[in-house]
């Protein structure tokens, strides 16, 4: 297990993170700046945090307290670079075989080999770096990061110089890793949907700090403020009132709307009458339905976007006062509403997709 | 003949002890400054690179204070029993002091141009700082590193004014090529003064093709496989690379 609790202050910027990790893959999730990468670095010891610990497996291998502050070199962590920082005067079975030390020729070759088919690199071992595919590159990386057989991983935003479709086989390739790297991992990523396949767990970082470390299921159904709920794409935010609370649903509110919502209470424990909350759903949470009735809205078809897979709509509600409501659809483009259907449509909150936000941040 | 090319042997051999002197001090210096982060660092480098732009002759006042009898190197010295001023060490002395301004500015520029993530790399991979400068540090900033080098061999046999202020002229043990030359015009002696000028000329012009060499640049495609792998096992590793 890999426990980090650290500090570290720069002029501009605080990072404050305390996370563990145990036999999982724990997904890193911020944007830019938010100190992902300075984690990582404190973990493989290239940066020191002012105060904290970090502790891996029973070694302490950074203590501010105890004054314990072992070199990289001793920490016995893979780490692959986002640009994969490969040796490029090494060839690439040179560059795995860097880190293998203290082992006979042929016990390093045969090491090699393995990680070789493992990372599906053969017939490339003879080539340097440049004259290799980005994607190949990184195979390298990772193979390099494993072979001194480290406790963790560490694989610092892995995928971002990556085509679409190269990136989708990669993360095949990581989740395959599992089979036979059976350490800790850590990933970092700008990416919700790269985060999400790959790990267990995520824990989302924002400004320097950990503002939600949840499984990834739970992340995703109960945020625990706008911020998470942002990154974690919900589009449609409202303010709002309790007005009544029985032991599933939840009755709201919504001032500038006019509107009272039934809302699935969803595990809150501690709210209470009046309080002011935020409501959220997703896009694709929203349905059109033929007639009015509970938790349903009523919206002018603004514009319209065509995805892939889904047509995203825009609806103005009406509201009581001057401002404008957007509210955000996405239908599958078979029920995807037509200009045959005209501009007026009753939109129908689902209560169990709707989330409370009690965290007004 | 002979006392013709004396100066040339005193030359080589000074500017090969000095190269090699410089040349490891230069790396030494020129590491640990483009890591130091203290508030000293401009006034540090500023002194490393003080020899280049100060008058010879200013240098070698320098040293002849610190290493005469009166200096504190001097007085070292003394209680071995021994003197540098006007011996032979005192030629790879100034050489050396003149010539390493140049090894450590292009040492360290080429150290920072080396990508302190491939360093990182090599640390968390468990190589120690030793092997991290032998293996990746020196390899990558190579091109820089032979520069420098190069540099200060054609400034160590170049250098006058302050070897003639420390070392002095003594034929046959501190006259080297440049200080050969002044005196021999001095006295007259055009036919060692152009023997002497040809044999630098030379030197100075296979040093400075060597450094163009160095600065050739690469070919722009480096995609080129320099040991072709069997097409067979090229064909699997393209098919998975791109499936489509």
């Amino acid at each position: 297990m890999l426990t980090v609790e650290i500090k570290r202050s720069l002029p501009d910027f605080k990072l404050d993170a305390a996370f563990s990790v145990d036999g999982e893959v724990l997904g890193i999730l911020g944007p830019s700046g938010s100190g992902k990468t300075m984690t990582l670095l404190c973990i493989a010891g290239l940066l020191q945090p002012d105060y904290g610990l970090i502790k891996l497996n029973d070694r302490v291998l950074f203590d501010s307290s105890g004054k314990v502050n072992l070199p990289p070199k001793a920490r016995n962590i893979g780490f692959v670079f986002q640009n994969y920082a490969l040796f490029p005067h090494l060839t690439a079975g040179n560059n795995i075989a860097y880190g293998i030390r203290h082992q006979s020729r042929d016990e390093v070759n045969h090491r090699v080999q393995v990680l070789i088919k493992n990372m599906e690199l053969d017939g490339l071992q003879n080539r340097y770096p440049q004259q290799l595919s980005a994607g190949q590159q990184q195979r390298v990386a990772v193979a390099r990061a494993l072979a001194p057989e480290p406790e963790i991983l560490l694989l610092d935003e892995p995928f971002s110089a990556l085509d679409s479709l190269t990136k989708e086989q990669l993360e095949m390739q990581i989740l395959e890793l599992r089979q036979f790297y059976k350490g800790h991992i850590i990933l970092v990523t700008h990416d919700l949907v790269e985060a999400y396949r790959l790990s267990s767990r995520i824990a989302v970082y924002d400004a320097g700090k950990i503002i939600q470390c949840d499984r990834k299921d739970k992340l995703l159904s109960s945020p625990v403020n706008q911020k998470v709920a942002r990154m974690t794409r919900f589009k449609n935010f409202m303010d709002g009132v309790i007005t009544s609370i029985n032991d599933k649903q939840v009755g709201v509110n919504v001032p500038e709307l006019g509107a009272n919502l039934q809302v699935a209470a969803n595990g809150h424990k501690n709210l209470t009458i009046n309080q002011s909350i935020t409501i959220g759903v997703r896009s694709e949470h929203v349905q059109a339905v033929a007639a009015a009735g509970q938790n349903i809205l009523r919206g002018t078809l603004n514009s319209a976007i065509e995805n892939l897979a889904s047509i995203n709509c825009y609806f103005d509600l009406k509201t009581n006062t001057n401002t404008n409501y957007c509210l955000e659809a996405a239908f599958p483009k078979s029920i995807a509403p037509t200009p045959a259907d005209g501009t007026n449509f009753y939109l129908y909150l689902p209560p169990e997709q709707i989330v409370i936000i009690t965290d007004s941040k | 003949m002979n006392e013709y090319l004396t100066p040339l042997w005193i030359s080589l051999k000074t500017v090969l002890v000095a190269t090699i002197i410089t040349f490891v001090l230069g790396i030494a210096a020129a590491r640990w400054m483009s890591r130091f982060t203290g508030k000293l660092k401009p006034i540090i480098d500023g002194a490393f690179i003080l020899p280049l732009v100060l008058p010879p002759t200013v240098v070698g006042f320098g040293l002849l204070l610190l290493m005469g009898k009166h200096g504190w190197v001097g007085k070292f010295l003394a209680l071995f029993n021994t003197t540098v001023v006007f011996s032979w060490p005192a030629t790879v002395i100034t050489a050396t002091v003149m010539a390493f301004p140049l090894m450590y500015m292009t040492t360290r520029g080429a150290f920072e141009q080396v990508d302190t993530n491939i360093e990182d790399a090599a640390r968390t991979l468990g190589a120690s700082e030793w092997r991290v400068l032998y293996s990746v540090t020196l390899p990558l900033a190579w091109p820089g590193v032979a520069a420098g080098t190069i540099l200060s061999f054609a400034r160590s046999l170049g250098e006058f004014g302050a070897t003639l202020m420390l070392a002095g002229n003594i034929p046959g043990k501190t006259t080297t090529i440049p200080v050969a030359i002044y005196f021999a015009i001095q006295d007259g002696d055009m036919k060692q003064a152009v023997y002497l000028m040809i044999i630098v000329l030379c030197i100075a012009l296979a040093s400075l093709a060597a450094l163009a060499y160095l600065k050739k640049p690469k070919p722009r495609d480096r995609r080129v496989i320099p040991n072709p792998v069997p097409s067979d096992i090229l064909q699997i590793s393209k098919k998975k690379d791109n499936p489509a």
